[in-house]
């Protein structure tokens, strides 16, 4: 069995047809989910008619930057540990050499990769991040009252491929390849989770944030940051 | 995990209503809301909340009980609609008392908390489909209740009926000539600029409030009127039940008679 799991054979599947599955099964399961809700939403009489370009982009841009809300201001560390992990988590995959080699051998063109060792330097902090937030979790008697086993998995899954990505670049303690095909299958569980877990916040985010900041400025005349 | 602990809290509109319901009829009633009447906000907030918790600084409920974990807004949502939600309806009486005592006695639908909401999830919706899931299986506050068949019946708050709103401007106007020579209460005077409509009880119980706004509306020589007929109540309790039928009656209604006056600004009173 171990044979197999690292074997060439199955580094070759999970790098060439897992990866199709993975990021098919992402955009379209992201689509079909921000369809649906989008029709739906059709059917609420208080969606559409609420909606206003200029108070959702007045909310988003107060949520996106740090310290741009008074909630954010309340709690500085959770705000500061937040984006560092939102940051890393978007940014690290999309521009770490390695991965940015793999799009140009299959795919034949490259972009702007980051320094090794701030790549380094993310991947540590978005699993630093991780632990802040289970710390968070496990002790804060606010959210451990409201903490369940799904909140767990869902931490876990993001943290994941950064732990086995660390461990497999610098070939640490474990052996190489079987790191190296954990991490794969790990970053393709994540892609695949994304549209059916809470992570699908991702997509969501603006869409909600969009309605109670356009709902606040219109017809309440108020902030909702 | 840390417990929800509360005092028993003893209220007919609870206890005795909860006693003549049907698990069927819990279940029926909890998912026409959440599927037919609820479904894509509803939708969107539920599978969006990564239960952070920030919303917790929010509450006026949490920080008052010494921030208690288990009256967070987010704990709140966790244990009605989420919890209904889980048990696709099939809950019990007991459960069902927990729903109706968190969203009527434990959250008072202020929305704060979507404004801490880092997604802008608006809780206070949440709450209010609570609220009106209970009350729908008549499981509300029997004040409450009392208020809603009120405004059903008598088209005001506090069972006082038209003719009786008339009568009450009548003696009004008669005590406040002791004061102010030839004072008038006016109704109906199509085209004024102030339609002021009080509250209920300015009417049934504390008429000398409605008395001190007609001096305040006579010495200013105030171009004002009340409405003889229904419409004349400012107030809706319909809202706080979530009863949207009786709400939306009740405001069209007073709606309605600032129009049909061609007024051109509504006074309410508090």
């Amino acid at each position: 069995m171990y044979n197999f799991l690292t074997s060439i054979a199955f580094y070759n599947f999970l790098k060439g047809p897992m990866v199709w599955i993975a990021f098919i099964v992402f955009i379209c399961g992201s689509t079909y989910r921000l369809v649906e809700l989008i029709m739906l939403a059709r059917k609420d009489k208080v969606v559409y008619p609420y909606l206003s370009l200029k108070y959702s982009f007045r909310s988003l841009v107060h949520w996106l930057f740090p310290f741009g809300s008074r909630n954010m201001r309340l709690h500085p560390w959770m705000t500061f540990f937040a984006f560092t992990f939102h940051i890393g988590l978007l940014l690290t995959p999309v521009f770490l050499y390695p991965h940015v080699m793999l799009w140009n051998k299959a795919w034949g063109f490259r972009w702007w990769s980051l320094p090794e060792d701030f790549a380094d330097i993310m991947t540590l902090a978005v699993i630093f991040c991780c632990v802040f937030f289970i710390i968070r979790r496990m002790f804060a008697p606010e959210v451990r009252f409201i903490t369940y086993a799904s909140d767990y998995i869902i931490i876990a899954i993001a943290a994941a491929p950064f732990i086995t990505g660390f461990l497999a670049f610098h070939q640490f303690v474990f052996p190489y390849r079987a790191v190296l095909i954990l991490h794969i299958i790990l970053g393709e569980i994540m892609l695949m989770a994304i549209p059916f877990t809470r992570l699908n916040h991702m997509f969501f985010f603006w869409l909600t944030r969009a309605h109670t900041g356009s709902e606040f400025g219109v017809f309440r005349h108020s902030k909702d940051y | 995990m840390s417990k929800m602990e509360r005092k028993t809290v003893v209220d007919p509109g609870f206890d005795e209503t909860i006693r003549n319901l049907t698990p069927e009829q819990i279940e029926k009633t909890v998912n026409y809301v959440l599927e037919k009447e609820a479904a894509a906000r509803l939708k969107a907030y539920v599978e969006t909340c990564i239960h952070c918790g920030l919303c917790n600084e929010a509450c006026h409920f949490y920080i008052s009980y010494d921030r208690d974990p288990s009256y967070t807004p987010v704990a709140k949502v966790r244990h009605t609609i989420w919890d209904m939600m889980q048990k696709k309806g099939k809950v019990d009486a007991e459960t069902l008392k927990m729903y109706a005592r968190i969203g009527f006695t434990e959250c008072n639908i202020c929305r704060r908390c979507s404004m801490y909401c880092p997604f802008g999830i608006d809780i206070g919706y949440m709450m209010i489909l609570v609220r009106r899931i209970c009350s729908l299986l008549k499981v509300a506050p029997l004040y409450l209740q009392d208020q809603g068949y009120s405004h059903m019946y008598t088209y005001s708050q506090s069972w006082l009926a038209q003719d009786d709103w008339v009568d009450t401007v009548q003696f009004v106007e008669d005590e406040l000539r002791m004061d102010i020579r030839n004072a008038r209460l006016p109704l109906d005077k199509e085209g004024a600029e102030i339609m002021y409509s009080p509250h209920s009880l300015e009417a049934k119980f504390k008429t000398n409030l409605l008395s001190n706004i007609a001096k305040i509306m006579n010495v200013a020589r105030a171009d004002w009127t009340m409405p003889s007929f229904d419409g004349w109540d400012s107030t809706n309790q319909a809202m706080h039940l979530g009863d949207n039928e009786t709400m939306g009656m009740v405001e069209r209604m007073h709606f309605n008679a600032g129009m049909k006056l061609k007024v051109k600004k509504i006074v309410t009173s508090e």
